[in-house]
């Protein structure tokens, strides 16, 4: 029965959990809910059906929000959007009713609100793309320093000295045409020359290095 | 006008409000193909499928709960065969 009770108190959870979302939610349901129902009278008369009754009871539930402000623009903007739709089947109909003319009055008291709801321009724009080569060379130049400071991680590792990773270094750089390497390699070896190091072999590597670097890509 | 899954998306949030999770099911797999992307929407079409796998379950103890209660019938108990 253990699992019985887990089930129980999961489910309990689960129905928690999404009472709370709706609950979160409530205010924004019930416009959405509202809409949708608008939407389907627009659809009704669109096919030809009578929504005159329906479209009355849907004024009288919603006037409220005419007075308090809890549309959206882009909500009024939809309501607008489906009861002109809405005014345009009515109108087909060239026959003049009481009824007809409150429907078409309460049109006119929406309407007012969209118009009066400021239109907000949105202007958009594709993202943006960086013209100034001097700031692409930065961003290069710092994605290069990161991969190098990443390639000197990897090749310290357990090594004792700073001369072991150099030699690791310059081996990738000549074997493997590595630029990367190729160019931490320069950093250790002018770190090592302002130290005092004699780095005279280092720099022969480093040449020998750069040619086959220069020489893979005179082949592609 | 709302298209079929905005329409869906809908339905499935008052069917939850309703407590009315198996329509809530259905509304949210007809919304899906529009709202397979949105994080709000998978999370609760997900947690909503859940929950009906953990009443399933549920439904089957207490089914099985049903046929013991059977077995005691008029407060004698009933050979099982």
């Amino acid at each position: 029965m253990s699992e019985y009770f887990t089930l129980k108190s999961l489910e309990g959870l689960l129905e928690e959990f999404l009472a709370g979302v709706v609950k979160v939610k409530q205010n924004r349901l019930s416009v959405l809910d509202g809409i949708n129902r608008l939407d389907d009278i627009s659809r009704m008369s669109s096919d030809g059906h009578n929504i005159n009754e329906a479209i009355g009871e849907w004024f009288a539930e919603h006037n409220q929000w005419l007075d308090k402000s809890v549309l959206k623009d882009i909500e009024i903007g939809r309501i607008g959007n489906l009861l002109e739709n809405i005014s345009f089947g009515i109108s087909k109909d060239k026959i003049s009713t009481p009824e007809k003319r409150k429907l078409a009055s309460e049109i006119d008291r929406w309407n007012n609100l969209a118009e009066k709801t400021p239109k907000k321009v949105i202007l958009k724009r594709h993202g943006e793309t960086v013209k100034n080569p001097a700031l692409n060379t930065i961003t290069m130049y710092d994605n290069h320093l990161e991969k190098a400071l990443n390639l000197f991680k990897d090749k310290a590792g357990d090594k004792k000295h700073i001369l072991s990773v150099l030699d690791d270094s310059l081996k990738s750089a000549f074997t493997q045409k590595n630029k990367d390497a190729l160019l931490l390699s320069g950093y250790i070896i002018y770190y090592l020359k302002l130290d005092g190091y004699l780095v005279d072999p280092y720099v022969k590597r480093l040449k020998e290095a750069e040619q086959m670097l220069k020489g893979k890509k005179a082949d592609v | 006008m709302f298209n079929q899954a905005e329409k869906a998306y809908c339905e499935a949030l008052l069917a939850l409000r309703n407590k009315d999770y198996r329509k809530a099911s259905d509304c949210f797999d007809e919304a899906m193909p529009q709202y397979m992307n949105n994080k709000e929407f998978v999370l609760l079409m997900e947690t909503n499928r859940l929950l009906l796998a953990v009443k399933d379950r549920l439904a089957k103890y207490e089914n099985e709960e049903i046929e013991i209660m059977e077995a005691f019938a008029h407060g004698k108990e009933t050979e099982l065969l």
